[in-house]
């Protein structure tokens, strides 16, 4: 066991509002944790926790098996990077990565060494001598990224460092992030509203939502599993279709599905999730065959959405909508157009399936 | 990472930080500095008006109400006061709607002429006016030969227009450049004329800003004593009559109560300036300004010459007071002289710099710089300690204010902006009731006199310090401090070099109403401490107008020096925002 980092009963209150409500978790040394949810949910405010900057109200932060709920920020030498960046816009780039240093009172000669070595992690040994202002908003990430990382800290706490970013940069930075994070064996927790960002960065992922962790897992197992209606609707895209269930079908009112989830015999009110890439679409003319026919369902396409690799199609059955994501390749085959009659399949093994929330359920 | 396992090091459990420590240290000196020296000497005024001995009575407020050689002193003040403030605000007005709403030619020199009457004493407006329109006027005497003289209550009205005009001005052009003129154009293209479109959305817009500086203007006159002094005359106002009581009769009682009776009207036009600001500020749009559409040929001129007009006017102010300190005598004989420059005898030294100065000249040199002027390097001495002193608590105040939010802060930030409310007359008299005591060792010392300025002037310098504070990113100093850095690395290091350019505005600011100021001091100087700004005054009371000139235009050259130093260092106008409150 290293140094590991645990929240046991994590509760923030500001006034009657409960930010964060009772969370646990154990994060080991070198693992890489994502915080996911919308804004709002609390995942900044357990980072804040983490950190020092907020105050406790219930509950415990542990690492290393010490409870460290009164540490100052300072005490507890963890690294953070902010969504702002928070480069001292007086300092230039060395000045900002040797801060931390010098407030150790390290030698020169350390700090010197300390900063080359930074920098050539980023690869911007050039740029030493330039201001924050000078620099576009990827490198004095980058910058910030290091300057965090140079005192050497036990944990690096990063804040939705991407969201200032634009597109392209952004999956560059990740990218990077994340290969820093596999060279220094780091524990890193990530907070972020975006749900590619968490899935694609993260060992693992915490989806939050109303200040409660929903789901903990690996990026897969939150994808392909969600366990719940509000994971699989925030992680990815998802159809939903509310319906009774009894042994292995739903019915929607207006048709019956097959599912491969075997439930229990009683009549149980339930959601079905299915993602946008697991339905199939034929044209009317072209009926597919061998597949389970009660899955087949009747429907017209509204509007096309190319999305690069992918087309996004939004189809209409017999009033409602959802939507289909087909590769472009087989888009194209299919001589696919809007206004075209077409067939949806939903496999029965691509439905995931949810209770109803009790309190919806009884509404 | 050998060395790097050091830095981890081991983890200290601090059960309360010395962050919080520092912050309510620093938090407890400033609130005693300002109980101390702003509640306490109020609190001696109030307490004094309502006693005497240790009995308590009203006999003073009847005393005063009953006098009807008294009781004018408030109406003339109100008279004086509300005139001032409906001609100020509205001739402001119009010269910021011509700054900020026209394409007029020469904006940057209607500003920046219409901000010189802060660089002066207020009482530059009223040497001026006597020099023009005096007993021994240029235009009443020597032009017209007549009799008629601006001495009363004309006088004081225009002179306080004049030394208003900055201070009504830089909130109306705030207002006027904040709010959104695409209003204006979105009313045009409705059909509106321009008339109705200023009357229906230009001025609507501005209303808070227009009785915004309204209350300040009434602020600023009702508390005004370097006008009236010299050009009142018989006409009492209740800033002269509280020094006519005190040191002319020696009535303590009766100046204590004065004061009280101008305390009210005083504080209400402060709050109300307040609590418009904040109106005034939520209208604001942070949008960006679209292009102003050129004005019509007509209206460029309209406003060109009309914006001329007050720039003529203090142009005029500053020209004659410069002209009248060189010229033999005024209004007769107009040939130049340096001799008002040689001051007479002024009694008082300045410590350290008459020594210097001694050492260095010899004769009739060592006599003028050394001793002469010593009221001068005074001043000086005194003004680059309140810059130094007044920048660095305000500093500290808003930073605590603004950035750290202890339990008490609000406290903190009522007491800072509280000064503002207070005239300097008042707070000057508190300071001699509350600190006139044996065992008080500051009084009658240079120290008191820059405490005095410091506090008088507290509200704006903690105002632009919380200002300057807003727009640091938290995060920030949550980085300096994740870093490892303590509260005072983190102040020094981070937060001040990022305040700097302000920090050097406000000490700008602070020095030229230390070298200005004349109505809060008055009380404090004596034999042995004496002010350039102050000597003014008295000169002129000696009826050595020419040599008040000399020393006003002194004080205003040394302003001048300030400010061309601080724009040197800093690349900036010193001077914008820079009006009292």
């Amino acid at each position: 066991m290293g140094r590991n980092l645990r929240l046991e009963n994590l509760t923030k209150q500001f006034g009657m509002l409960v930010a964060v409500d009772h969370v646990n978790l154990e994060i080991e040394e070198g693992e890489f944790i994502c915080f996911l949810g919308p804004s709002g949910c609390g995942k900044t405010t357990v980072l804040r926790m983490i950190t020092g900057f907020e105050t406790v109200t219930k509950g415990k932060i542990l690492f290393d098996g010490k409870v460290i709920n009164d540490l100052t920020p300072k005490k507890r030498e963890f690294g953070i990077v902010f969504q702002s960046y928070a480069l001292f816009p007086n300092m230039t780039v060395e000045e900002n990565i040797a801060f931390g240093l010098k407030v150790r009172k390290m030698s020169k000669k350390d700090i010197a060494e300390r900063v080359d070595q930074m920098l050539d992690l980023i690869g911007l040994r050039d740029w030493r001598n330039l201001y924050p202002a000078q620099l576009s908003g990827g490198q004095q990430q980058r910058v910030a990224l290091v300057r965090a990382l140079a005192p050497n800290p036990q944990v690096l706490l990063l804040d939705e460092p991407l969201s200032a970013l634009d597109a392209k940069i952004r999956v560059r930075l990740r990218a990077e992030i994340k290969r820093l994070q596999q060279e220094l064996k780091k524990t890193m927790i990530y907070v972020t509203h975006d749900q590619e960002e968490a899935l694609s960065i993260a060992d693992r992922v915490v989806v939050m939502e109303a200040g409660q962790f929903r789901q903990v897992g690996k990026p897969i197992e939150i994808y392909q599993c969600p366990n719940s209606s509000f994971v699989a609707d925030f992680v990815g895209t998802s159809n939903f279709f509310k319906g009774a269930r009894s042994e292995n079908r739903v019915n929607t009112g207006s048709r019956e599905f097959i599912i491969s989830q075997r439930g229990d015999l009683i009549k149980e009110d339930v959601y079905l999730a299915i993602r946008p890439e697991k339905i199939e679409v034929f044209k009317y003319e072209d009926p597919p065959n061998h597949l389970e026919r009660s899955n087949i369902v009747p429907g017209r396409i509204d509007v096309v959405t190319f999305l690069g690799a992918a087309v996004r199609l939004t189809i209409n059955i017999g009033g409602e909508e959802l939507i289909s994501d087909i590769i472009e390749k087989e888009f194209t085959q299919r001589q696919l157009k809007q206004g075209d009659e077409v067939l949806l399949y939903f496999p029965p093994e691509a439905f995931i399936v949810y209770p109803v929330p009790v309190k919806e359920g009884s509404s | 990472m050998n060395r790097t396992e050091k830095i981890q090091g081991h983890t200290i459990s601090a059960p309360i930080s010395s962050d919080r420590w520092l912050t309510g240290i620093t938090m407890g000196f400033l609130l005693a500095v300002l109980i101390f020296f702003m509640l306490y000497p109020v609190y001696d005024i109030c307490k004094l008006s309502f006693y005497r001995g240790k009995v308590l009575t009203l006999e003073h407020y009847i005393s005063y109400f009953t006098n009807p050689r008294m009781f004018r002193s408030l109406t003339n003040s109100l008279v004086v006061s509300c005139v001032t403030t409906v001609i100020t605000t509205v001739l402001a007005f119009f010269f910021a709607y011509g700054l900020t709403r026209t394409t007029i030619r020469g904006k940057g020199i209607f500003y920046t002429i219409s901000t010189l009457p802060l660089i002066a004493p207020s009482i530059i407006q009223g040497l001026a006016l006597i020099l023009l329109f005096g007993k021994n006027g240029l235009i009443t005497r020597y032009l017209f030969h007549t009799d008629w003289n601006i001495y009363g209550a004309a006088g004081i009205i225009i002179a306080e227009c004049l030394y208003c005009f900055p201070n009504a001005l830089f909130i109306l052009y705030t207002t006027l450049s904040a709010v959104d003129t695409r209003l204006d154009e979105a009313a045009q293209s409705l059909g509106a004329t321009a008339l109705k479109t200023f009357y229906k959305v230009t001025l609507p817009s501005a209303k808070y800003g227009i009785a915004s500086a309204a209350a300040l203007t009434f602020n600023l006159t009702i508390t005004d004593f370097g006008v009236p002094v010299v050009i009142g005359g018989n006409y009492s106002v209740l800033a002269t009559e509280i020094y006519q009581q005190v040191i002319g009769m020696q009535r303590f009682n009766l100046g204590a109560t004065i004061s009280v009776i101008l305390l009210i009207p005083s504080v209400a036009a402060f709050l109300l300036n307040y609590y418009l600001t904040k109106k005034s500020y939520a209208l604001i749009s942070g949008q960006a300004r679209p292009f102003l559409q050129p004005s019509r040929p007509f209206k460029k001129w309209a406003f060109t010459i009309y914006c001329w007009i007050p720039c003529i006017f203090i142009l005029i102010v500053f020209a004659t007071v410069f002209l009248g300190s060189f010229v033999k005598v005024w209004p007769y004989d107009f040939s130049l002289t340096l001799k008002h420059y040689d001051f007479p005898s002024l009694g008082g030294v300045a410590p350290v710099w008459t020594k210097f100065w001694a050492s260095i000249l010899k004769g009739e040199w060592q006599s003028i710089i050394a001793y002469k002027y010593a009221p001068i390097w005074n001043s000086l001495w005194v003004s680059i300690l309140v810059a130094i002193g007044g920048a660095s608590l305000t500093l500290l105040a808003g930073y605590i204010v603004e950035k750290k939010k202890p339990k008490g802060a609000q406290f903190l930030y009522t007491l800072s902006v509280l000064p503002a409310a207070i005239p300097g007359i008042v707070m000057g008299l508190g300071y001699i009731l509350a600190f006139n005591k044996p065992y008080f060792f500051i009084y009658g010392t240079f120290w008191i006199v820059i405490i005095n300025i410091i506090i008088c002037n507290f509200t704006l310098g903690v105002l632009s310090s919380i200002a300057n504070l807003k727009q640091i990113d938290k995060s920030i100093e949550e980085a300096a401090v994740s870093l490892g850095a303590d509260p005072i690395t983190t102040f020094t290091r981070v937060v001040f070099p990022l305040t700097k350019t302000a920090f050097l505005s406000n000490m700008t600011f602070f020095f030229m109403r230390s070298m200005t100021t004349i109505s809060a001091v008055i009380f404090l100087v004596s034999a042995k401490v004496k002010l350039a700004a102050i000597e003014i005054v008295f000169l002129d009371i000696d009826g050595r107008t020419a040599s008040a000139n000399a020393m006003c235009t002194i004080i205003i050259l040394i302003v001048i020096g300030m400010l061309v130093a601080m724009r040197l260092i800093t690349g900036k106008t010193a001077l914008k925002g820079m009006s009292a409150t």
